[in-house]
Formats: C-alpha cells, structure tokens, sequence
C-alpha cells in the first residue's frame, strides 16, 4: 500500500443488469497525486466502474469513500472533492465555454471573483482563452473534448475521474490532454484514468488495473505487471566478431534467460533491461565482440493483457 | 440557490432562440384576437347608417340612435357601401335614411327607413335601438304637428317648442330584474373567455413543449454531469422546472396585460388573477418536467407535448366552454374536472363572473397546487431514477 493518504477507497462494487454482471466486485485504491489507469477493452466494465465511484449510479454492493467520505448517488460532501471528465461531451452547445465554465462553476459552489479568476485560469489551461465568448457548438471536437476537460478541474477537485478522454481526439489534442494529465498529477491531483489505448496507460499511469469481464485481473505498476505474467525484456545487440563467445559470456548472469546469435548480432531475453544492460553490454565486449547498437524492447501491457486474457486489447 | 442558477441558464438558452419568442408571446396575443373576433359574440353591434339627405330630422334621428345604448352607431358614405360592409358582417346592420325624409314628415306624409340586418341574433336588440329612436322623434314631430294645426306657429316652431317641453317632461324608468339563474359566461365580452381559455390553452401547451428542453439536458449529458456535483436531483429538477415555471409566467402575464390593454378583456380581481397564473405556471411546469423524465426523446416529446397540451385543453373546456359540457354533457363536464384547465377555468370564472376575490379562488387553487405537486413528486422520483440507474 502507498505510504501516501489515499484519496479514493473502493471495495467490492458490484453491479448488474438483469442477468449481466457489468462489475464483479471490482475494488482499488489511489494515493494522492498518484494516476491510477484502469486499462480493458470496450464493454470490460470501465465506465461502470467510474459511475459507480463517482455517484452517478447505484450500486448493487461495494463501498466507495473519497477522502475518507463514504459515496453514494446522494453524497454532497464527497462530490465536492470529484472532478469528472465524462467519455462523451457533457456541454451545452449554444452557450459560450466562459458561460459553460461559469455555470458548473456555481454548481461546484464557487461564486464572484474566486470563479472568475478560476475560470481565467482554466481557460488558459485547456487553451481556449481566445475563443472563451464562443458557442462551443462552434468549436472543433478537440476544443470540445478540452472544455470537457476543463470543466472537471474547475473546482480544483482531490480526485480527478477522467473515463476515456481522447476517444475521438486528433493526435494534436491528444497529446495536449495526456500533458495536462500529466501536469495536474505532478500538483498532487489523484487521477483515475479509464483507456483502451494500452500507450497512454504506459504514459501516464503509476499504477495499473487491468480490467476485463467486470473484474480486475490483475494490478500494478508497470512492471509489476510485466513480471507477473513472467514477461521478459528484449535486447537486440548489433554486433561485429564472435558473437557466439558473447552469447557464452553471457551464460554466467541470472537475469538472462535466453541467449543466441540472430542475424548478424545477438539478442536475449533479460529479466530486467534497465537494471542489468551495463553489466550485460560489459561482458559481450569484454568477449571481444565490437557492438555497433543495441536495442531494447520491454513487454507492453499489451502483451500482459493478452497473457491475462487470452485476447487482445482491441479485440 | 443552485436551483436559480439552472434556472438561470435555462432562460438564457431560451432568450437566444428567437422563435420562442415568437410562439410564447406573439402568437397567444394574436390567436385570442382571431378568436375573439370570430367568435366573440357579446361585445355592442354596430349599426351603419347612410343618410341620403342631410337635414335636420335626419341628423336628429341619427343623434337620437346614438343616444341609444348598447349598440354603436358608424356612418356611411353611400347605400352600397353601407350593404357591402353589413354583407361583410364589418357591421351587424345598415339604417339607409332616404333623401325625402325630413321633407315627407314636414308634409305629414310617412316616410320609410330601410334596415338591413345580417343575422337574426343581432336583429332583436339592433330593430329595438331604431324603432326606439323613431318613436323619440315621432313623438316630437307629433307634438310639433300639433301646434301647426292649432295655428300656434309653423311646424318648425312646433319643433322647437316640443324639444324645450321635452327636456322637462319626467323620465318614466323601467326597472329590470333577471328571474331564474343567470348564466353568466353570455354576460362575458367578446374577448374575454377566449382570453381565458388561451391563457390557459397556451400556459399549459409552452411548458409541456419545454420538456424537451429537459430531455436535451439529459441527452447532452448535461443532467448527469450535473448530479456529479454536488447538487441534489430535487435540486436540479426544480432548477429546470423553475425555468420553465418562468416563462410560463412571463407568457400568463404577458397575455394577460396584452389583453387588457389591447382588447379590455376582464380578468377579475388583479391578486386573484394573480394567484391563479402563479399557481397554473406550476401545474405546468411540474406536467413539462414530468414529460421530460419521462420521455428520452425530446421531438417524441415535443410532439406528444403538443397533443396532450391541446387535447387537455380541448377536454378540459379551453375550446368549447364548460359552460355548454354543464348544460349539455354532464358527464363530460365531469371528465372535464380530470384535466387542472377545467379547476383553472373555474378560478377565473369565480373571479369574472361570480366577481369574487382571491378568497374565492382558494378552492381551486389547492386543487391545482395538488397537481403542481404530484407532477413535481413524481418527476423527480423519475429523473433520480433515470440519470442513477
């Protein structure tokens, strides 16, 4: 558990509809300023999961407490720390982004000059400042999807829900949506971030909870999650001279599991690349092989998720 | 607080739509003047009169009919413009006064007057206004010949000896009392229960079709961003409801000031009056919020909108008086009482007709309230339901 005060607390939901079980006892934490990715496919429970924590729908059992506020579809007090980034556009389009802003300001309790000037500042941050007194029906789906954006940080929330945020985003406003993430983690915000893009969980997420079927199957960093499915990273050595004495060489570290001489070079499969690259380019030269490049590729949570499930993200 | 702030936003959406400003408050005004005009029926006819000659017992004969009352007297030019206007129905009859009238009674001959009257139920009070007027001269014209043949002077000093006795002769004065129960919607103007019941008929009819405003709210994800925050369901239901509770108070006091100013329409009591829009713009908003959790659809509900707006209205006496329910279908005058227009209705008549205050209004007003609330209740019990399951 992260030595951090956690901020959002959730154990066993559960939801059904009629027969189906959208969610089967799903439960995570999320410690402040932490980003916490809930990675599955479409359909794997995602949004279930973050209605459910954010009091927009019942649920049939489970527990959610926001900075220590329990949360139910009638919580006030706990509302009040969430910030929501729905997956579709939850906007009026023929009121400006400044009246938009100011509206859900009022709902978050925030009045006069405090609003204003918070507005300003939202404005700049989502980059509509010069277009703020048009009507979003005027705006490009990525200026839309932004003021969507902006009106979840509004309020300056503890806990941030953003449930596929680029879903339909040209690459441009993608990138500048996985910044601001990136930005409002690194001030403290927790964030809980559902995608089907397996890149932007790696980007952005600390922690992951891979999701499928309406349960977690299994969770946490990156790594973790690598070495859990027994998943190893790839080196691939360009290299001159004996390769065959470097891949003997090799035989006397642990952490390489597999070693051979491929197409000109030599490549192996190692337990932890960053942790024993030095070490491993050290003996493949001290075995008087020149090396000209090397290249590593470390498992993805693609592969994990595939491993997990017998499928592919996209599938 | 938050509930004036959705509301608040609401009438700003509606405000930037021009069109509504159009169907809430120009078209109401304009369709109680069609109606009223069409189908107005109590206001004062109109006799036109042609005078072909231009003496002075014709001119008295005219002064003497617009002495009479209850009708209005508007002069014409030339006989065929006079039958054209009354064949038009611009004028409910034409009084065609001839050339030789003033010469023919001076000479002790009768003279004719043509009257053309276009419809029997103007012909009673219309004839009686004329053959009134031409009796009051002929008893002048009398008394005048009179003084002639006894040799006391010319006719025309007969005329002004009988015009001088005339003014200090006593009035004898009829007094009429109404026997049996008055019916009092016949005594109403000609504008006045069709503002009653448009007032009513459109209220109603511009809050249900606002229900696809709520629906919007909710398609656009607004609602449900909206039950995210800190905010209440009730909250937010009673902010959209209050928009529309607004304009439907806006267009009531709109139609019903329009129609004072432009049509003298009686509207009662001005605090009972009051009470009534303030409380019927509740029933309607409370009915458009219900239509808006319930449907998810806002043309399906715009349409349905518009059928259960006329069709409760047409049920509930907007469109035939209940008056004609009461006397003719008694039972529909029952299932009228299903619909709040009919308890509106009665309010008003309570009002106008019954010339009460307020006071008197409160039995009906509890009724509608009952309404208001039960619309209220249930909608937000369907709109939690909707947007947290």
């Amino acid at each position: 558990m992260d030595s951090r005060a956690s901020v959002l607390e959730c154990r066993d939901l559960k939801k059904s509809y009629g027969d189906n079980a959208a969610v089967k006892g799903v439960g995570f934490h999320i410690a402040e300023g932490e980003t916490y990715g809930l990675l599955g496919p479409n359909g794997a429970g995602k949004t279930t999961t973050i209605s459910m924590v954010t009091g927009l729908l019942e649920r049939d059992s489970g527990e959610v407490f926001v900075n220590g506020l329990p949360l139910t579809t009638t919580s006030i007090d706990a509302k009040r720390e969430i910030g929501l980034v729905p997956q579709d556009l939850a906007i009026y389009p023929d009121l400006t982004a400044r009246e938009n802003l100011i509206f859900f300001g009022k709902l978050y309790e925030m009045s006069g000059s405090d609003l204003k000037k918070r507005v300003d500042e939202v404005l700049e941050i989502i980059g509509l400042t010069d277009r703020a007194g048009d009507r979003t029906e005027e705006y490009s789906g990525g200026m839309k999807r932004r003021l969507n954006i902006g009106l979840g940080l509004l309020h300056q929330p503890r806990l941030l829900l953003l449930d596929e945020p680029t879903v339909g985003v040209d690459p441009q406003s993608r990138n500048a949506i996985l910044e601001s993430v990136e930005q409002l983690s690194g001030e403290g915000m927790a964030v809980l971030y559902t995608t089907h893009y397996m890149e932007e969980a790696e980007r952005l997420c600390d922690r992951v909870g891979i999701i499928d079927l309406g349960e977690i199957k299994a969770e946490g960093t990156r790594r973790e999650l690598v070495q859990l499915v027994g998943q190893h990273d790839r080196i691939r050595l360009q290299a001159t001279g004996p390769c065959a004495a470097g891949v003997e060489a090799l035989a006397s570290l642990a952490a390489v599991r597999e070693a051979g001489v491929r197409d000109g070079g030599i490549e192996m499969l190692v337990d932890n690349a960053d942790r024993w690259l030095a070490e491993i380019l050290g003996k493949v030269s001290g075995a008087g092989v020149g090396i000209s490049s090397v290249d590593v590729e470390e498992p993805n949570l693609e592969s994990v998720f595939l491993h997990l499930t017998g499928r592919a993200l996209r599938d | 607080m938050k509930a004036f702030t959705i509301a608040g936003i609401n009438l700003r959406r509606f405000v930037r739509d021009r069109s509504n400003v159009f169907w809430v408050l120009v078209f109401p005004i304009l369709l109680i003047l069609v109606l009223g005009a069409a189908f107005g029926g109590s206001s004062d006819p109109r006799l036109g009169v042609y005078e072909a000659g231009d003496g002075e017992l014709s001119g008295g004969l005219v002064l003497l009919l617009e002495e009479q009352s209850g009708m209005q007297v508007v002069g014409f030019e030339s006989r065929d413009d006079l039958v054209a206007t009354v064949e038009r129905g611009e004028v409910e009859a034409g009084l065609i006064i001839p050339a030789d009238y003033d010469a023919g009674l001076q000479a002790g001959r009768s003279v004719v007057v043509e009257l053309a009257i276009r419809s029997a139920e103007d012909a009673q009070g219309i004839r009686g206004n004329v053959q009134s007027a031409l009796t009051q001269q002929s008893g002048v014209l009398r008394a005048a010949a009179f003084v002639q043949a006894e040799g006391a002077g010319t006719f025309a000093d007969g005329l002004d000896v009988a015009a001088a006795t005339g003014e200090n002769i006593p009035d004898v004065t009829v007094t009429v009392s109404s026997v049996g129960e008055q019916i009092g919607y016949f005594q109403l103007g000609r504008f006045d229960a069709s503002a009653q019941a448009e007032l009513l008929l459109f209220m109603f009819l511009t809050s249900l079709t606002a229900s696809a405003a709520l629906i919007q709210t909710r398609r656009l994800g607004v609602a449900r961003r909206m039950v995210a925050t800190p905010t209440p369901v009730r909250t937010i239901l009673i902010g959209e409801g209050l928009g529309r509770f607004v304009i439907a108070l806006l267009q009531g006091v709109f139609i019903m000031v329009g129609t004072l100013v432009l049509f003298n329409v009686d509207w009662g009591d001005p605090i009972g009056a009051s009470a009534i829009l303030i409380v019927f713009a509740l029933v309607g908003s409370g009915a458009a919020m219900l239509m808006g959790s319930l449907f998810s659809n806002d043309q399906q509900a715009g349409g349905l909108g518009v059928l259960f707006g006329l069709g409760l209205a047409a049920l509930g006496g907007c469109m035939i008086p209940l008056i004609i329910f009461e006397y003719f279908a008694p039972t529909l005058f029952n299932i009228a009482h299903i619909t709040p227009h009919a308890w509106g209705l009665e309010a008003f008549d309570a009002l106008v007709i019954e010339k009460g205050t307020v006071v008197d209004t409160l039995p009906f007003l509890g009724i509608l309230l009952g309404y208001a609330a039960v619309f209220y209740l249930l909608a937000i019990w369907r709109l939690r339901k909707v947007l947290t399951s």
